[in-house]
Formats: structure tokens, C-alpha cells, sequence
């Protein structure tokens, strides 16, 4: 047996997951058994160096453990000299956390025995499960069942392990080669094989984590209740998530959500790498084709505080700059350098990421003047001139880290014959201790000014080799900052006729509802449909026109035709009563010929809609995040400029007024050089409506309103066409919850 | 051959090639969760049997025999089948 004999003092034992009465929460209990176990058995252990069973039993041996571990090898008497168990059963005592290496054929007995020990934490390392082929799948859905049965938390399987720097636990239950080093970013991982390269490159930066996890298949513990676990965790600063499915995106937001924000605020930076596959007839309608499952994430994620990053090094450039330095108050940037080209590029990157680089107060100019030879630069960026040494680099960096318009600092170097690179270093970290805002360096180069970066890193001073990364770095912070002064997803509840829409929804049969049906739906959510008359005859069409104005418009409608326009089933601008006359004859005549098995219920007529901003206004029901509405540029410019946004339905009008800021087409519509202004507040109540349709009826699988006409804010928006898909007719076909509460008009 | 003479040779090569103590052995043990079988060593375990009992044994068979009974049986079977042919 290893390790000393007492128990570590394990915080989060007793912290995580009580409630005010004292009672823990089995699954926070079964987290803390993963995070800060007592005793841990290795089950499984063999005694082959090299192989994964027995590195995963020396790593936790070795790396300082600070409780008692058990290795479970039928058959050894010992392994690394500490006593083995045939059985976890034969331990006497009680273990916290079973680590389970044995081949995935013979996981489920081991599991089986972990839970009649009463063990409530396990991680599973063997691979051979869901990610094989049904008969893993099956192997997998038979641990759930018994970490169900047992109470057991655990993480995997087909995962690299776990790895916890806290001095009070020390555990590596993992195969990665080393221990990391303690530090405030907990990073996050369905990818083992990422893991050990993300801990190779951490080493290499003197990057330090608060906790590591491969969580593999994520069968039982997911990302979400990670998340929720290290929301409390007091050595976890940020988090840092790399996902390639998404299951449950509504609680995955939520989770998300609560680590974001509240009072302790964590960043999380993600990558979430992998698109799910979409149905070839998603693509029949807009929604469907933009709204792959990556789309939405870029925007959920953005409404949940998660900042999405496409790579590792992208992660870590914010993430270690968030950890290990202050949060700046504001955008504002100052930049010291020996050297003008690297400084000017510095500055247009910082420009281009929405940093500001202003202009240094008067006092801190008199005292760079004072201080630096007449040839520099005292304006920022703060030019200290080739041959600067340490004493310029102190002097400048004091001034701009006093000077009350400057936010945060980037130091700047290249190393020239004369720099002293690792006095100028020295220095850096010198004052960085008593600065109290931030502070990045780039020095330039790679092998004379690798000692001097040691030093910063060392000092937990972010270093980046480009001035470029360490804006998008501060630029990713910002964000940060700002995501924290943004109200939450806000939901409204607007009086809809439910029963009106519902009795549409109900009787339809599924796939696209008739053009005339899916306007009655929108009408009865409170869209602007404008009036309209499905006809059976020239003379009905012309009455309507008559009564309702020109010029007019007739659509086809027929179950048979989704795409109207092909088959010359849409005619526009009708002037007068005898192109009307003339217009339904035809289209009759040529959609018939075009279509002969099509049932055409009416032709649909209504006043042309006057020119404005073509909109396109979408919902969509998606496997992860549930309801989701879009919003963009409609009309042609969708396919050509996919400028398009979406958000979580329901949504509410602050949301809505976020989403159409987000798309470029947002300004168009505030009036762009003296244009009239739209009438925003309708488009945003639009938004709300058509997320209140979507949560309601969950029949409705896709819906398309491409385009809603933006005219003048006088005139208002009209829907001009509209495509509403069902799925086939079920017990879900209603949301039970708003059945009771929906509004009338 | 006798069932129960396979059987105690069949054990014999176990505790040789796993090194583990004959007491231990039970017929239901399964050669990894019992008695710490590396992957390894389950192809060591085919071999010293065909050495043990003068047999060729169809590696894909054999990967369905998991316990040290099912192995007796496994073998008495093969060794039956060549005596009848």
C-alpha cells in the first residue's frame, strides 16, 4: 500500500454539493470521489512497464498522491512493491475512486464489484465500447445501467483519465507521460489523444492546470456536469472545453450559462470541432441548409458566454492571459517597443481585434521625455529605440502601467546586439508584481530570446512570439468582460391565437404545409401576413384585387409544388382586373401542363408588398439545442451572403434586439445615409413570435419566412412568402407546458 | 484423454504461463479478470496448450474461450475430434 496513511485534507469532499441541511448530493459526492478521492483502486494493474494498465498505476504512485492507492491485479502478489488485490472486493476499507484498465470485454464485472464495494467515483480508461460498433454500444449501455444501479459517477470509457494539481489530492489517474504543473485552467476533453499533445505543448509554455479531463464517450459524467462541478472548484479560473458532439445543448447552455456568469465568474473557451450530419432534405428550405448544427452553435455558444476558438493555440493564448493576469477594466492598450515596425503592426492588429491604442495623459508623456532619449517615441505606441537596455524598458513600461488612459500593457522586443534580453525580462516581472494591470510580452525571435521568455513564464507573464496574438489574446479577453455586462437569454411570452395555429398543426399531414395554411399559422402567431384570398376562380381573384388594390399578386397553392416559380406558378405586378383574369388562366393552364398529377387547391391572391429589406426569419427544431429561430438578409442575398444569426426559442426581446445586431444586415436597417429606418421593434417582435411558435409545436421541423419585406418603419414588414415543414403527426405534437399558458388576442 | 486429466494439465500450463499459484485456480476463473491474463500472454496461452496437448488450435475459436474450464472443454473436444478421425 502507498502514500500516507491519513487522508488528505479534500475540500471538495465536503464542500461540493451539500445543501444548507447538510445532505450531499450523491452525484457531487460521486465527482469529489473522481476529483479528491481518498483511496483509490487501480483495477486491472499489470506488471509490464509500458503498457497503459501499469503506467496509469505508477503515474498515480509517483506523481504524489496524497491518499492510498490500491492496484487490483488477480494473480500478483505485488506491483511496484505496493500489495495487489485479486478483487476490489478484498480491499479492506472503504475506496473512493476505482480506475477501470481492464480490457472492455470484462469492464462490466469490474464495474459490478465497484458497486457492491460502494465505490462512487470511476473512471474508465479501456476502450471497446460505443465508439466500436453496436456490440460496444451495448457493452457501454450496460455500464450506465449499472452506474445507475450503484450510484457510480463515472467518467469514460475510452477516455486518457484524470488529472487533479491540487497540493491536498496530486493525482494523475491517467497515461499522460508527466504530471502538469498547478495552475487555474482546468481543461476539458472528449479527445484523449489530444490530451497528452495539449499537455506536451503546456509543458513547453510552463502552463499550469487546475484539473485535466478526458472524459471519452462521456457515457455517464458529461462536459455539462463537469461544468457544474467546476463552477465551484476555488483552483479552476477558467475552463477549457474541446467537444466533438453535442447531446444535450439545451442543459449544455444552461450549465454554461451558470459558470459564465453568476458571482464567481469562469470564462469557457471551446473548441467544438465536427458537424452532425443533416438530413439531404433539410436542404429543401434555407433554415435547413444554414442552420447546420455548427451555425447555431457559433451562436449559442456566444449567448452562453462560451467563447468559441478553432485552435489549441487560440485557447490558450486567452486563456492563459484571463488566468494569470488581472481583468483589464477596458479596452484601452499600450504598447512599449525597441522596435517601430513590429510596434505599427501591433497596432493595426490591435485596431483590427477592437482594441483601442489612445493617446498616453500628458504626465506620462513628460516622464517618457524625461526618461528616454530625444529620438523616441513618447506617443503610444511608446518607441524606446533599437538600443534600448533594461533601464528604457523599466522606465517606459512604469510610465504607460501609471498612465490612468491605459487598460493593459504589450511589451514589445527584438533582440538586437546590444538588448539584455534577460535584464529587460527581469525587469518585466519586476514590476508586473506591483502593476495590477495587465501585461503581455512578444519577444521576437525564438533561440536568443528563449531564456528571457523562460523568465516571463516563469513570473506567469503571458508571452506570445507575434504582437498579433497577444491582441486577438486581449481582444478574447474583452470579450470576455463584456460578455459579463450582458443581460441573460431573456424569454417573453406574447398573447398568440394558439388554438387557431394548433388546429392547423394538428390536422395537417406532414411535410410542407400549403402556402395559405402556413400563412393562417403565422397570422395566428401575430406576424405581419398580409391580406390575402385563396381563389378557385378568375372572378373571386379579381374581386379581391378590386376591393384590396393594385398591383397584384397570384401564387399557386398545391400540396404537390414546393418551388412555385418552376413552374410559372407565381405571377407578379398584375395592374389591372384583365391581367389578373389573364394571369389566373395561364397559371392554371401552365401548372397543370407543368404538373399533371398536382391538386391545385386555389390560386392565392393579394396586393404586391412594396420594395424593402428582403429578411429572412427561420426556425428550426435541431437533434442537440432544440428550437432554434434565425435571423439574417433574406431573399437572393441568403445563399450569397449567408449573413445570418440564430438564437435559442423561445427568446425574448432583448435577445432579438442582440440577433439583429449581430448580422451586418442589422445596420441596414437602422437607415443607412438618410434611408429610412425600419421598424426594428416589429422585426424583433417577429423574432419572439416565431421562437413562441417554434418551442410550441414541436411537429414544426423547419420554418422558413424568406422574405419578410422591411419597408419604411411608416409602411411596417410583410410577410411575402413562407414554408412551414411537419414532422409526421405524434403525442409530442404540442409543447404540454404552453398548452395551459398561451395568450389569446 | 480424461476430462479431468485435460482439465489438470490445462491448469498446469495456466499457473506456468500466468505465474500464478495453482490454488487460485477455479474452472469458472476468467483468464483476465481472474487471473490477470495481459493481452499478451492469451497467445502465449494457445501456444504452450498446442505444445501441451500436441493439438493445432483455430486462433478465432480460441478467442471465445475465456474461462479455464471452457478451455478444458475446448481441448478434451479437439482431442476427441482427431481420435474419432
Amino acid at each position: 500500500m502507498a502514500g500516507p496513511p491519513s487522508a488528505p485534507e479534500v475540500a471538495a469532499l465536503s464542500d461540493v454539493g451539500a445543501d444548507a441541511a447538510g445532505r450531499v448530493d450523491t452525484r457531487a459526492d460521486g465527482l469529489s470521489a473522481i476529483f479528491a478521492p481518498r483511496s483509490v483502486a487501480v483495477l486491472g494493474v499489470t506488471p509490464t512497464p509500458g503498457t497503459v494498465p501499469y503506467d496509469i498505476f505508477y503515474n498515480i504512485l509517483s506523481s504524489g498522491y496524497q491518499g492510498t492507492v490500491f492496484p487490483v491485479a488477480p494473480g500478483k502478489q505485488s506491483i511496484c512493491a505496493v500489495r495487489a488485490y485479486r478483487y476490489v472486493l478484498d480491499i479492506e476499507g472503504p475506496v473512493d475512486l476505482a480506475v477501470v484498465v481492464f480490457p472492455a470485454d470484462v469492464v462490466e464485472r469490474a464495474l459490478e464489484q465497484c458497486g457492491r464495494k460502494g465505490i462512487r467515483g470511476a473512471i474508465v480508461i479501456s476502450a471497446g465500447f460505443r465508439e466500436v460498433g453496436a456490440k460496444g454500444q451495448a457493452r457501454e449501455e450496460r455500464l450506465k445501467a449499472l452506474c445507475r444501479q450503484y450510484g457510480i459517477a463515472m467518467i469514460g470509457p475510452n477516455c486518457l483519465g484524470v488529472i487533479n494539481t491540487d497540493p491536498a489530492v496530486r493525482l494523475n489517474a491517467s497515461f499522460a507521460r508527466k504530471m502538469p504543473a498547478a495552475g487555474r485552467i482546468a481543461f476539458l476533453s472528449q479527445s484523449g489523444a489530444l490530451c497528452t499533445a495539449v499537455l506536451d505543448y503546456a509543458r513547453e509554455k510552463q502552463i499550469g492546470f487546475s484539473k485535466f479531463v478526458s472524459f471519452g464517450n462521456k457515457a455517464d459524467v458529461t462536459e455539462i456536469e463537469l461544468f457544474e462541478y467546476l463552477r465551484h472548484d476555488p483552483q479552476t479560473g477558467v475552463i477549457l472545453l474541446y467537444l466533438e458532439e453535442i447531446r444535450d445543448g439545451r442543459r449544455l447552455i444552461e450549465a454554461a450559462q451558470q459558470v459564465t456568469r453568476g458571482e464567481h465568474p469562469k470564462p469557457i473557451l471551446a473548441i467544438k470541432a465536427g458537424r452532425t450530419p443533416q438530413g439531404a432534405d433539410a436542404a429543401a428550405s434555407h433554415t435547413g441548409s444554414l442552420a447546420g448544427q455548427d451555425a447555431i452553435c457559433e451562436a449559442v455558444f456566444r449567448e452562453a458566454g462560451i467563447l468559441r476558438v478553432a485552435s489549441i493555440e487560440e485557447m490558450f493564448n486567452a486563456a492563459v492571459l484571463y488566468a494569470n493576469q488581472p481583468l483589464p477594466a477596458g479596452n484601452r492598450l499600450a504598447i512599449v517597443t525597441n522596435a517601430g515596425g513590429p510596434g505599427v503592426m501591433a497596432t493595426d492588429a490591435a485596431i483590427r481585434v477592437g482594441l483601442r491604442v489612445p493617446r498616453l495623459a500628458d504626465a506620462s508623456m513628460a516622464r517618457l521625455r524625461a526618461a528616454l532619449p530625444a529620438a523616441a517615441n513618447v506617443k503610444n505606441p511608446v518607441d524606446v529605440i533599437g538600443d534600448a537596455r533594461a533601464d528604457r524598458y523599466t522606465a517606459a513600461l512604469e510610465a504607460v502601467l501609471d498612465d490612468p488612459n491605459v487598460d493593459q500593457v504589450l511589451v514589445i522586443l527584438t533582440p538586437q546586439s546590444m538588448t539584455d534580453i534577460e535584464a529587460i525580462a527581469e525587469g518585466v516581472c519586476r514590476i508586473h508584481r506591483q502593476a495590477g494591470k495587465a501585461l503581455a510580452c512578444s519577444f521576437m525571435g525564438a533561440a536568443d530570446v528563449g531564456r528571457g521568455i523562460r523568465l516571463l513564464q516563469e513570473a506567469g507573464i503571458p508571452h506570445y512570439i507575434l504582437p498579433e496574438w497577444a491582441c486577438e489574446a486581449m481582444a478574447r479577453v474583452q470579450t470576455i468582460r463584456q460578455w459579463r455586462g450582458q443581460p441573460v437569454g431573456d424569454t417573453d411570452r406574447l398573447p398568440v391565437d394558439f388554438a387557431a395555429a394548433r388546429a392547423i398543426l394538428e390536422e395537417a399531414p406532414p411535410g410542407y404545409l400549403d402556402e395559405d395554411r402556413a400563412l393562417a399559422v403565422l397570422a395566428a402567431y401575430g406576424l405581419p401576413v398580409p391580406p390575402h384570398r385563396l381563389c378557385s376562380g378568375p372572378e373571386e381573384a379579381v374581386a379581391f384585387a378590386e376591393a384590396h388594390g393594385y398591383p397584384a399578386v397570384l401564387r399557386v397553392v398545391s400540396p404537390q409544388i414546393l418551388h412555385k416559380s418552376e413552374v410559372k406558378g407565381v405571377a407578379l405586378g398584375l395592374a389591372d382586373a384583365g391581367m389578373v383574369r389573364g394571369a389566373f388562366q395561364r397559371m392554371r393552364h401552365y401548372v397543370s401542363a407543368a404538373v399533371p398529377r398536382a391538386e391545385i387547391r386555389g390560386l392565392l391572391v393579394r396586393r404586391m408588398i412594396p420594395a424593402g429589406h428582403e429578411l429572412i426569419l427561420g426556425a428550426k427544431r435541431d437533434p442537440a439545442f432544440g428550437p432554434t429561430v434565425m435571423f439574417g438578409l433574406g431573399g437572393i442575398y441568403v445563399e450569397l451572403f449567408e449573413d445570418v444569426t440564430f438564437g435559442l426559442a423561445p427568446l425574448g426581446r432583448a435577445t432579438a434586439a442582440r440577433m439583429l445586431r449581430q448580422v451586418r444586415a442589422g445596420r441596414l436597417l437602422e437607415g443607412l445615409r438618410g434611408a429610412p429606418r425600419a421598424d426594428i421593434e416589429n422585426i424583433q417582435d417577429c423574432l419572439v413570435r416565431l421562437g413562441q411558435l417554434a418551442a410550441d409545436f414541436p411537429r414544426i421541423v423547419e420554418l422558413d419566412v424568406n422574405p419578410l419585406i422591411a419597408g419604411p418603419a411608416e409602411v411596417g414588414n410583410a410577410v411575402a412568402d413562407v414554408r412551414i415543414r411537419l414532422a409526421p403527426q405524434n403525442a409530442s405534437s404540442q409543447n404540454p407546458e404552453t398548452e395551459q399558458s398561451h395568450g389569446q388576442e | 484423454m480424461d476430462k479431468s486429466e485435460v482439465y489438470r494439465r490445462v491448469v498446469g500450463v495456466v499457473c506456468r504461463v500466468l505465474s500464478v499459484n495453482e490454488g487460485l485456480v477455479e474452472p469458472d476463473n476468467h483468464f483476465v479478470f481472474d487471473l490477470g491474463a495481459e493481452s499478451t500472454q492469451s497467445i502465449q496461452l494457445v501456444a504452450a496448450f498446442e505444445a501441451e496437448f500436441g493439438i493445432e488450435i483455430d486462433e478465432e475459436a480460441a478467442l471465445g474461450v475465456q474461462t479455464v474450464g471452457a478451455a478444458a472443454d475446448f481441448i478434451a473436444a479437439q482431442l476427441r475430434m482427431e481420435d474419432d478421425g
